[in-house]
């Protein structure tokens, strides 16, 4: 592969209406913002181009880090990505299985109205990839050994748009795994039910609500624009400023807005929590756990906290085993 | 510019046209063998395996004369006459001539005197059919049902006799011919010479009419080459006149422009499925080439350079052949698939017509899952996975299914399977088929929709964090 190429394949996100970093939605973005700075906020147009490009933002020493690990991280997705299971694997071991349930048999739907199946594919799918998005987010920060790792998206002291990129390899394999999962079920479930009446509405490719959320911004969430909703919708859908909240070093926000699009989850499951105007939001975490910038810090820290970890609990057990009397600390 | 353009476009088209005329054909090839004194100018000969072709299209139409048990013992008779061959000179019932594709030959005898099927047909073990048989008892046994059939059909034990017996045959006679015998053992240096004629007298010599039998089963027309699988398809099905007729005389000639079972089944998978197969084409290009080959020779013995070579295209040939017939048995078992969904919803008439469909698709599944059975190689587990998963026959409107036959031969049902087990069953099928033979056609794939789907998905494309 020539330079050019190798070009091409890092930065084809940019390029890809499949993605949340593709060129169309970060214009889109940038409009919003101008527009929530400058009607909304009534900033005045100089005031409201100065906060949206803010170099302080995007040449910060955190961005910069964020620049070079998207760039790392595309050469490992790469090697990676073809090795992991995908959701066709799961699906098939799932329609397999589907054929020894007695209780249902393959097709039983299949003359259901084509637009209604449709639809309930398209939100069914939307909402389960929420959902396991939730789920797992929240237990990254719950776990320690996954925290050690989600860290390095923590450790973020400014937020861009390519932020979002700003992870452990890690734990970009676990969000595909999860993804193949969440399809892998959707998917047989809903084929061996309604035969070849389900289809995805898609608009360029992707899940049209996928698009709905890309196109109404959905790259602030990594933003210093901090665009709230009205409090009811902001338990329905997560708002720009709830996920910089869920990014603030306050400790009352700490484990809130796990949600990725919805809110739902977290309005259910109790970890939701409004947007807050009053005060400018920081970033980060604090340089003993992890650093904003040091890049070897960052792929490596989650080995040694994690071997730390595991060292403590095993202490832990033996302890448990040698004098099973006292109880555990 | 446009002058250039002009030019390009003429030459072109120059090409295309060029490239139709000169599509390849097989034969007329010159006369090679030593000795010869005749006045036979063209040494290609297989009209003994169309006239078995005929045979076995007249079969397969003569089973649907039953009319339930009271002419069985006529009936029989016919299927027999054209299995064993007759004294007399029969009728073609299939292909015979209709309202825009007139055909040649009205007897098998117009076509070559003294053929049967019975004398080519595989008869190793066939354990895929029940009652411990080899592979001509197994057909015999069908052959006897068929005749008590009503239409050729068994809906008690879920049995299309005309589509078990044909696709069965497909494997068993042509199949099995010319993959374990004229393109293997007949291939060897002391088996029929290139240097002597096949017998004497004869005005080819021992390999080429070797190749040219093996040819003659393949059921390719000699000028296959310059037809796309539709046309052949069309051929096959007697709409497409124009197609056939390569030599412009207005008839549909059987023994060079007709395009009988394993072509149209080759033609079928190229044009349907993923569309990405060209088996047709392969397999013709080989035969035309190793003919080329044995040609050259002039009349001299091959040599091991030349035999490897003809060698080669054999293996091609069977290798081909082979995925074809797991291509049409990959296609019943989705159709089969298919047809459970479908009656799960019908009732009454409906529901009869769709099970009627559903024995048909069945058969054709058990008749090329037995026709892949009777090849050069032994499928070992394959086969075994195949049987079991098929079953000796469907399953039935009453959930039962064959399982045996008693000592008269007779169907035993004492069992019951669910049809959504059989659907797996189906599934699994497709998945052996893919497994083991590397099939790229995949018509009526059972998981498309699913693949189909996922492919949409981009798992990628959610992988995102935040």
């Amino acid at each position: 592969m020539d330079l050019t190429q190798t070009f091409a394949t890092v930065f084809s996100d940019f390029a890809d209406p499949k993605k949340r970093i593709f060129v169309g939605y970060l214009a889109l973005s940038m409009m919003i913002a101008c527009l929530w700075l400058f009607f909304v906020k009534r900033r005045s147009l100089r005031e409201t181009f100065a906060r949206v490009f803010d170099r302080k933002v995007f040449f910060s020493k955190s961005a910069l880090a964020d620049y070079q690990i998207f760039v790392i991280n595309r050469a490992f997705t790469l090697f990676v990505s073809p090795l992991l299971i995908t959701q066709v694997a799961i699906a098939t071991a799932i329609y397999f299985a589907l054929h020894k349930q007695s209780f249902i048999s393959s097709g039983v739907f299949a003359d259901a109205n084509k637009a209604l199946v449709v639809a309930l594919f398209s939100v069914t799918l939307f909402a389960m990839d929420d959902l396991t998005k939730y789920f797992l987010h929240r237990w990254m920060h719950k776990w320690p050994p996954l925290w050690s790792i989600h860290k390095v998206h923590h450790s973020a002291e400014a937020l861009t748009p390519i932020t979002v990129y700003r992870v452990h390899p890690f734990e970009g394999v676990l969000y595909g795994l999860r993804s193949a999962f969440a399809q892998g079920l959707v998917l047989p479930v809903f084929i061996f039910a309604f035969g070849n009446t389900v289809d995805l509405y898609t608009v360029v490719g992707v899940n049209v609500l996928v698009f709905v959320f890309h196109v109404t911004g959905s790259n602030l969430r990594h933003s210093h624009i901090n665009i709230s909703y009205w409090p009811w919708l902001e338990r329905v859908l997560i708002s720009p400023a709830q996920h910089q909240l869920h990014h603030s070093t306050a400790e009352r926000h700490f484990d809130k807005n796990f949600g990725a699009a919805l809110a739902i989850w977290d309005w259910l499951f109790g970890s939701l929590h409004l947007s807050e105007q009053e005060e400018e939001l920081t970033f980060g975490l604090p340089s003993e756990e992890a650093s904003a910038t040091n890049l070897l810090d960052m792929y490596l820290r989650p080995f040694s906290d994690t071997w730390r970890y595991v060292k403590r609990r095993t202490k832990k057990l033996i302890n448990l085993i040698r004098e099973p009397q006292k109880k555990p600390e | 510019m446009f002058k250039t353009t002009l030019k390009l476009t003429t030459a072109l088209a120059f090409c295309v046209v060029a490239g139709a005329v000169t599509a390849e054909t097989y034969g007329p090839y010159p006369i090679t063998v030593k000795g010869y004194e005749g006045d036979k100018a063209n040494s290609v000969s297989y009209s003994g395996q169309i006239a078995r072709h005929a045979l076995h299209d007249s079969l397969k139409k003569a089973a649907g004369k039953g009319d339930g048990g009271a002419n069985a013992a006529e009936v029989e008779a016919m299927l027999l006459a054209f299995f064993n061959g007759s004294d007399a000179d029969l009728d073609i019932m299939a292909p015979a001539s209709k309202d825009g594709y007139p055909v040649k030959q009205a007897t098998v005898n117009a076509i070559s005197k003294g053929k049967n099927i019975s004398g080519k047909f595989y008869d190793g073990a066939m354990p895929a059919w029940p009652g411990d048989v080899t592979g001509k008892e197994a057909v015999l046994h069908m052959i006897k049902h068929t005749a008590q059939s009503n239409g050729g059909f068994d809906a008690e034990n879920g049995m299309d006799w005309g589509q078990l017996i044909s696709k069965y045959t497909m494997g068993a006679m042509m199949y099995n011919q010319a993959v374990d015998n004229y393109l293997d053992e007949k291939l060897e240096a002391d088996n029929k010479p290139n240097n002597k004629p096949y017998k004497d007298g004869a005005y080819y010599t021992g390999k080429e009419h070797s190749w040219d039998e093996a040819f003659g089963y393949w059921g390719g027309p000699a000028h296959t080459l310059s037809l796309s699988p539709e046309q052949a398809y069309g051929i096959a099905k007697q709409k497409d006149l124009a197609a056939a007729d390569s030599n412009g005389d207005g008839v549909v000639d059987l023994k060079s422009e007709h395009v009988f079972g394993p072509a149209y089944y080759a033609a079928g998978a190229d044009k349907g499925g993923t569309k990405t197969t060209n088996y047709m084409h392969t397999i013709m290009q080989a035969f035309v080439d190793g003919r080329k080959l044995i040609t050259s020779a002039n009349g001299e013995a091959l040599t091991d350079a030349q035999r490897a070579e003809l060698k080669g295209y054999a293996a091609t040939i069977e290798s081909e052949w082979e995925k074809v017939l797991a291509e049409a048995t990959f296609k019943y078992a989705g159709s089969v698939y298919k047809d459970i969904s479908k009656m799960g919803s019908l009732e009454g008439e409906e529901l009869a017509k769709a099970y009627r469909n559903y024995a048909k698709h069945w058969g054709e599944l058990k008749g090329f899952a037995m026709a892949l059975q009777t090849g050069k190689n032994n499928l070992g587990k394959t086969a075994v996975d195949l049987n079991r998963l098929i079953g000796y026959g469907p399953v039935t409107l009453d959930n039962t299914y064959v399982t045996g036959v008693d000592a008269d031969g007779n169907f035993l049902r004492d069992r019951r399977m669910t049809w959504s087990d059989y659907q797996l069953n189906m599934l699994n099928v497709q998945q052996v088929l893919v497994d083991t033979f590397g099939i790229e056609s995949r018509a009526n794939d059972a998981l498309a929709d699913l693949e189909g789907l996922a492919g949409k998905l981009n798992s990628e494309a959610s992988a995102e964090t935040d």
